[in-house]
């Protein structure tokens, strides 16, 4: 029997690992990527807690996730794009350009 | 086991398995294809939660739209002689974020088990989650709200073209 438990569980180890993948990685590409399987471990517990309530808010939620998630990615791949122009790169160590 | 215990344990393992893969493959492009079987596999979860309109959500933005933009411009960023694969130099920074990261997860573990306790396995409705009433529900009660996302969706949209333009001052000096 699979209960919210499992669910639940799967969801923070996902999230677990895009928390990891964030903050070990150099590439800003894979950083992007993280952050999705971030806001997709999110969406899983949205969806599993309105199954086991038997509610439709969650699957709501979701929706406005997908677009906020979808704006994020536009405009930071867009960023990155301006950012490579100048530093001709998309290692992480480099962007220091509002460090002092 | 039943069926759908199985169903459950093979997309969840997949799925787990193909995050690992998406934080330490050494290509950027591998990433994202483990990314797009992450994607797949709950999808399919969705279907097992009985939210059939989020499994195609899932798919077509997740998959089809986002994932390929990310492609796009790691082709686009990508050079064949930097070694973009490697993790950060840094060893204590590498144990911080591991350790941050399991950290975090344990504690809302721990957390969130006491919070399962309150919520009890209610009766589902037939057409939970059916394009139906996932459109009534949505269009009675947040319409507004759908509004402002269409609304935010142009603004990245703008946005995006603005800031990938190129500059033009830039490029005359």
């Amino acid at each position: 029997m699979i209960t919210l438990t499992h669910y639940i569980g799967l969801s923070l180890i996902l999230f677990g690992i895009g928390t990891i993948g964030f903050l070990v990685r150099r590439n800003a590409i894979i950083l992007f990527m993280s952050v999705e399987l971030m806001l997709n471990a999110v969406n899983l517990m949205l969806v599993s807690f309105s199954y086991y309530r038997s509610e439709m808010f969650g699957q709501v939620m979701v929706l406005f996730i997908y677009t906020v998630a979808a704006a994020e990615v536009a405009v930071g791949l867009a960023i990155l794009i301006s950012l490579f122009r100048h530093i001709k790169s998309i290692d992480i160590n480099q962007f220091n350009l509002l460090k002092w | 086991m039943a069926i759908g215990d199985l169903y459950f344990w093979i997309f969840a393992g997949l799925a787990l398995l193909a995050g690992i893969r998406v934080i330490t493959s050494k290509e950027a492009i591998y990433s994202a294809l483990w990314l797009l079987t992450v994607f797949i596999s709950l999808s399919a979860l969705y279907i097992h939660l009985r939210a059939p309109m989020i499994a195609i959500f899932q798919v077509t933005i997740y998959a089809g739209a986002i994932l390929v933009l990310i492609i796009f411009v790691l082709t686009l960023l990508t050079r064949p002689d930097d070694k973009m694969g490697e993790f950060q130099h840094n060893v204590s920074f590498r144990g911080f974020g591991a350790l941050t990261g399991i950290l975090s997860t344990g504690l809302m573990l721990v957390m969130i088990t006491g919070i399962t306790e309150i919520v009890k396995k209610a009766p589902v409705p037939a057409d939970l989650g059916s394009t139906g009433s996932f459109a009534k529900y949505l269009l009675n009660n947040y319409l507004i709200h759908f509004e402002i996302a269409s609304v935010l969706l142009l603004a990245a949209l703008i946005c995006a073209i603005y800031i990938a333009k190129k500059d033009k001052k830039a490029v005359t000096q």
